[in-house]
């Protein structure tokens, strides 16, 4: 499906979850198509919900995406050195959210944290209008912590690490 | 290796589908027919586009007759 020919300026993005207690996630394949798939979890609606998904109220969407790994290697002789990609780990997504103890998707993840070993699909949106472009991946919780100080609102931190190939990009035009 | 198990294996791994399509030998005519008939946005255009890129079909020239 093609990629919607616009630039989002100063796009705002929006997470999604699978809202099963013991979710079955996307297959790699599954990740990259829209239609029955990543919309039912973001939902047919811009900014909606779908049957098998869940919003989740977060503060911001971290950097997603890749960390660095290159070797660096001394090449004598030359004046510069070589720097070669070598595997990379996918990027962790520290998140901050409003600790709400009623709010499913936290109860959710707050349970995967404690679990470690509960594969999800989320989704991160991205909106233009009605229009939605997608980042889908699975992932595990862990980190999860409720910061309470009496200075501020309570907000809970937890961390989603990405599984590794497990992503696509999908849109909903 | 057919190309509907082909397909079967990459639209339910978990795996890289660039390193499970490499492992999967298929008819590149057939996987270049199937992708112009298949529906957008289906897991099985995916499927297909990854196995197109380690299967390319390059049709053969034509031969005039002199």
């Amino acid at each position: 499906m093609a990629i919607p020919n616009k630039v989002m300026t100063g796009f705002s993005a929006s997470l999604f979850m699978q809202s099963g207690a013991t979710p079955t996630p996307l297959t790699t394949a599954n990740l990259s198509v829209w239609t029955a798939q990543v919309a039912g979890i973001v939902g047919t609606v811009a900014n909606g919900t779908g049957v098998t998904g869940v919003a989740v109220n977060v503060e911001a969407v971290p950097a997603f995406g890749q960390d660095d790994a290159m070797a660096n290697f001394t090449i004598a002789g030359s004046r510069q050195s070589d720097k070669i990609p070598t595997q990379s780990a996918p990027t962790s997504l520290t998140i901050t959210a409003p600790w709400n103890p009623a709010d499913a998707s936290l109860l959710l993840i707050r349970g995967d944290a404690y679990s470690g070993v509960v594969d999800r699909t989320f989704v991160i949106a991205a909106v233009d209008g009605v229009n939605t472009v997608a980042y889908a991946f699975n992932g595990r919780v862990s980190q999860f912590q409720i910061d309470s100080q009496p200075s501020a609102e309570a907000k809970c931190v937890f961390t989603i690490h990405p599984r590794g190939n497990q992503y696509g990009w999908s849109n909903n035009t | 290796m057919t190309l509907k198990a082909a397909i079967k294996t990459l639209s339910t791994t978990y795996q890289s589908l660039d390193l499970v399509a490499q492992g999967c030998v298929v008819d590149a005519a057939e996987v270049d027919a199937a992708l112009k008939a298949a529906e957008p946005d289906s897991v099985d255009v995916v499927c297909l586009q990854v196995l197109a890129k380690y299967n390319p079909y390059v049709p053969k020239p034509k031969v005039t007759e002199k």
